[in-house]
């Protein structure tokens, strides 16, 4: 016979059971589903509202340490915390530089021995954040020493600064002081730098050995953001009075606008507004009229405007999207899987999302995708092979599959908005040409994809790194593009390391790579395939080796930008990709974002979208908590099934107990 | 390896199915339980399943004559499916258009992948990979139980120890992770997918032979044969292992799918087989993303689990079934 719910037990077992039963539906249906951690206040000391911007972040940084990272990640959140002395205008997507920390532009000054002075002035009164390793708690002010003091920090070894070796090339000394560190095993801060001269407390120059008008772009870069030699010291990762003290890599204490307050690793990040922040101010104007009434009264205030960032570890998209979607986050991507419910067939958001008075924000980032060949391979060396691959490969079926179809399709190595990108340029091999692809093939000793010495299909290894179902499947269609010319490709799947392993010793015979740049220069694209660049030294990892190339890049790299850099440019990518086809440029990324109706967004430049970007964060908090409850309405139907249930078992059980006693 | 090589493995193994198939059919030391088996129709229908599956694996196993694009020979399966044309991106079963809109060229019966694939294809094509691996597996991890569970039991002592020690010791590591750990030491594979599933298989196949051999080992005909002298592997072979082969039988079925279980889990968090080889848990993996897309893409995910449901279902019911049948209770 069929036992009802706790039949079995005691009367006082029965209503107990139930009692709680009862108690955890009840206690199921008061939960919400806000995933957000509570803020650290609800109002500011005067009373008004305690703002919270919350972001969804893919990943834990790996470093603090604006000296050492360089990866998207970790700039993402340093970029918050330290300031540079230089930014770009966020008003204008052309990379146009404007001070930050710096009082005025920087002066270059170029002496007839071929060197170069940069003159470099800070703005008094910038203070670091209040951190303990300050005397009384307080941040000092900032002075050319914490400049020069970054500078030195990039030629210690033990940093390990990414971009050390460039800076070694240019800056006078700074190899020396970076043999010497390496050979005595510790820096000495305390020894003269004759790269970095301290003019006075607010004016520092840069002698460099030769012209480098780049310089100007690495002092809006992190690595020359100045750091306390307090905190670097102080934060040791050592016990002291019996309490360990964090790395400077997990405890940054720097100039921005937010200082950090809480990490959990994998769970969140919680940046607090630095309260002594006057390093910039809200923009006065300039931003895109429908938002104007949001931000008007915003112009010229002090930065931020919000008091605490959350940023939430979300290492997959889906949940990410779904919290955005319920508006528990502010801001989102619009990932590949979603984008055709969120994006119509124009390219503009589908009617639903504006109903919601969703915002979108399209970016044309600074990167170039391609395929890079190994020029020292005996096969792919041949030009003519190199040339057919291209043209075999069909970029907007790519883009269709891959892309959804919003990629920027490129003939050049250099994106749209960077000197030297010239919208007119054709690359021949770019347009997908079977025929003639077959023909070269032919013509370089492989007529229908044959090897003459095995008779066999060409055999050509593809290396990837495969660690997604989508890069699994783009390195399959790479796969598909070139076995139509009846060549033979063997996919070589890679871990992350032994990817950058065969890439630092060349050794593969091709790749799908991208670029993305640290600065908006042709020089720091080109300087990929520079002949004293090539690898493991630099990072010319196709090895190409081209004295003509090279003087070109020699020149065009310390001419400004002129007329004449241009023209040289043109002729650098004559060779590079015309002659020598050393890459097949496919893309450039077009990364569409999504903001709530009650963040206004009028950044226009992707490099302070990307970094910096939430110094200007604005949130109306009214709106947004009337949205939430709009949107996340609560559900009571499974409520009453469960009470329905439970009552027909009950209803039940008594019929049957009542049939039994009978 | 050349097509004669690969054609030939695979007649052999179709032979040597056969003939296992027809020994059981005739074999009159089986008559009592091919009988019991014969009336179970549930069991019948899972049998003739699995012999579906294993022909449609066995059709992408065979290489023709006939060459791709790429210089490799054509398999069966290939060649029937050689006229269905690849589309640009997805496209719905019985579409008439691609995502992008596009007009087919034919409609597909289980739809296209992402990269215009026909899933019915991929979906077949997955069977031979679960199928090969399965196989494959099971030639490494069933005699190394039988010999290690046979030899425990039959010897005992020291030997006993000795494999029980190794046994507890393997089994103590978790199943899933043992498994990553020999796959990213070996790479991946059809070959090192299959070792890493056969050496880290038997467990369970020895310790169900220990156990019966040790009963076996006790009874009168076992006594009686080395009253006669005979030696050891004799008695082992000619009558201990026939009278535990039923439990070898029902335990390769149901090993077989879990076997495929795990090349599908292992496939689907990325260890499993390379890229380009066809594998239910490559799709499943590809597919997980797609259940968000807008409009959705279910049929890539529909196909390959449904695929998967069914053969490891239909595995599972005629072990049971093969189980209930040499069952000596049951009579």
């Amino acid at each position: 016979m069929p036992i009802p719910i706790f039949a079995r037990n005691s009367p006082r077992v029965r209503i107990i059971g139930t009692l709680f039963f009862i108690a955890a539906v009840l206690g199921l249906a008061a939960c919400d589903n806000n995933p957000n951690i509570p803020p650290l206040h609800k109002t500011r000391p005067d009373g008004s509202p305690w703002v919270v911007t919350y972001r969804a972040f893919l990943d834990d940084p790996r470093s603090l340490d604006p000296q050492f990272a360089y990866d998207e990640v970790s700039n993402g959140v340093n970029s918050n915390i330290y300031d540079t002395l230089l930014t770009y205008d966020p008003l204008r997507e052309d990379y146009v530089l404007q001070p930050m920390m710096g009082s005025e532009l920087p002066v270059f000054e170029p002496h007839p021995d071929g060197t170069e002075t940069v003159t470099c002035k800070i703005k008094p009164g910038l203070f670091f954040h209040d951190d303990a390793c300050f005397p009384g708690g307080k941040g000092t002010e900032v002075s050319s020493r914490d400049f020069i003091y970054a500078f030195q920090r990039m030629a210690d070894p033990k940093v390990e600064c990414p971009v050390a070796s460039t800076m070694a090339d240019y800056v006078v000394g700074f190899g020396d002081a970076y043999a010497a560190a390496e050979k005595s095993g510790r820096f000495d801060y305390d020894a003269p730098f004759p790269g970095i001269e301290e003019v006075d407390r607010y004016t520092f120059r840069i002698h460099l050995t030769k012209a480098y008008p780049q310089m100007k772009y690495w002092l809006a870069y992190l690595f020359t953001a100045p750091v306390p030699r307090a905190g670097v010291e102080y934060y040791d990762g050592k016990v002291h009075n019996g309490v360990r003290r964090p790395f400077f890599r997990f405890h940054p204490v720097g100039t921005g606008a937010f200082l950090l307050q809480d990490w959990r690793r994998g769970q969140f990040i919680r940046l607090v507004r630095n309260p002594n922040y006057n390093t910039i101010r809200f923009p006065k104007g300039g931003w895109p009229a429908d938002v104007n009434a949001q931000l008007a009264p915003y112009a010229d205030v002090k930065l931020p405007t919000v008091d605490e960032v959350q940023l939430l570890v979300m290492r997959e998209q889906i949940p990410a999207w779904i919290l955005f979607r319920q508006g528990w986050t502010d801001a989102s991507a619009v990932s590949k899987d979603v984008f055709n419910s969120v994006i119509d067939a124009k390219h503009e958001l589908s009617p639903v999302y504006a109903a919601r008075g969703t915002k979108l924000i399209k970016d044309l980032d600074l990167d170039t995708w391609y395929l890079m060949f190994n020029m020292r391979d005996p096969v792919v060396g041949n030009v003519k092979v190199r040339q057919a691959m291209v043209l075999a490969y069909n970029a907007n079926a790519f883009n269709e599959i891959f892309g959804n179809n919003i990629l920027h399709l490129t003939d050049q190595i250099l994106p749209p908005f960077m000197f030297g990108n010239e919208p007119g340029f054709k690359n021949p091999w770019r347009d997908t040409n079977l025929e003639k692809a077959r023909q070269l093939l032919a013509e370089a000793g492989y007529p229908k994809g044959i090897d003459p010495k095995t008779g066999k299909p060409l055999e050509i290894v593809l290396d990837t790194q495969a660690d997604s179902a989508t890069s699994r499947q783009m390195a399959d269609f790479d796969r598909s593009q070139f076995e139509a010319l009846g060549i033979r490709i063997r996919i070589q799947e890679n871990l992350f390391a032994q990817m950058l392993d065969k890439q630092m010793k060349g050794r593969y015979q091709f790749l799908s790579a991208g670029w993305n740049a640290d600065y908006p220069d042709p020089e720091n694209f080109f300087a990929l395939f520079y002949g004293p660049n090539i690898v493991p030294i630099g990072h010319n990892q196709s090895m190409y080796q081209s004295p003509e190339f090279d003087r070109l890049f020699e020149q065009m790299a310390t001419t400004d930008d002129t007329s004449e850099r241009l023209a040289i440019i043109r002729k650098m990518n004559e060779l590079l990709l015309v002659k020598d086809c050393v890459v097949g440029p496919i893309f450039n990324r077009v990364t569409y974002r999504l903001r709530q109706p009650w963040t206004p967004y009028f950044v226009k430049n992707s490099i302070v979208g990307q970094y910096g970007g939430l110094r200007f964060a604005v949130i109306d908090t009214r709106m947004r908590e009337q949205k939430r409850a709009e949107w996340n309405r609560k559900n009571y139907w499974p409520l009453v099934i469960t009470f329905g249930l439970v009552a027909a078992v009950v209803a039940y059980g008594i019929r049957r107990r009542s049939q039994a006693n009978v | 390896m050349s097509p004669h090589i690969q054609n030939l493995l695979v007649l052999t193994g179709v032979i040597l199915l056969a003939l296992g198939a027809v020994g059981f059919a005739r074999s009159p030391r089986w008559a009592r339980p091919r009988a019991r088996f014969a009336r179970n129709r549930t069991g019948i229908a899972a049998l003739i399943i699995v012999v579906l599956y294993l022909i449609a694996g066995a059709s992408d196993l065979i290489l023709t004559p006939w060459e791709k694009s790429d210089g490799r020979p054509m398999t069966v399966l290939e060649c029937v499916f050689q006229n269905v044309p690849k589309e640009a991106t997805y496209s719905a079963p019985f579409a008439r258009k691609d995502l992008s809109d596009r007009p087919l060229l034919r409609f597909h019966l289980f739809g296209t992948d992402a990269l215009g694939n026909d899933v019915l294809e991929l979906t077949l094509k997955g069977a031979s990979t679960a199928l090969l691996i399965g196989a494959f597996a099971s030639l490494i991890y069933i005699p190394i139980g039988i010999v290690l569970g046979i030899s425990a039991g039959y010897f005992k002592r020291f030997t006993d120890d000795i494999v029980q020690y190794l046994y507890s010791t393997v089994a103590s590591i978790p199943g899933i992770l043992l498994l990553i750990a020999i796959m990213m030491v070996l790479g991946k594979g059809i070959p090192q997918i299959s070792i890493a599933l056969g050496v880290t298989g038997w467990i369970g196949l020895c310790r169900l032979l220990r156990g019966e051999t040790f009963r076996q080992s006790e009874r009168q005909y076992c006594e009686a044969a080395r009253a006669l002298g005979e030696t050891h592997p004799t008695i082992i072979f000619r009558h201990i292992l026939p009278n535990v082969m039923h439990l070898v039988i029902i335990n390769f079925v149901l090993g077989f799918s879990s076997i495929i279980l795990a090349e599908s889990i292992l496939s689907y968090i990325g260890v499993g087989v390379p890229i380009g080889t066809a594998s239910w848990g490559t799709m499943i993996d590809a597919a997980r993303m797609e259940l968000s897309r807008e409009p959705k893409v279910w049929w890539n995910l529909s196909a390959a689990s449904g695929a998967l449901f069914i053969l490891v279902l239909s595995l599972n019911i005629l072990g049971d079934a093969l189980r209930r049948a040499f069952d000596p209770k049951a009579a």
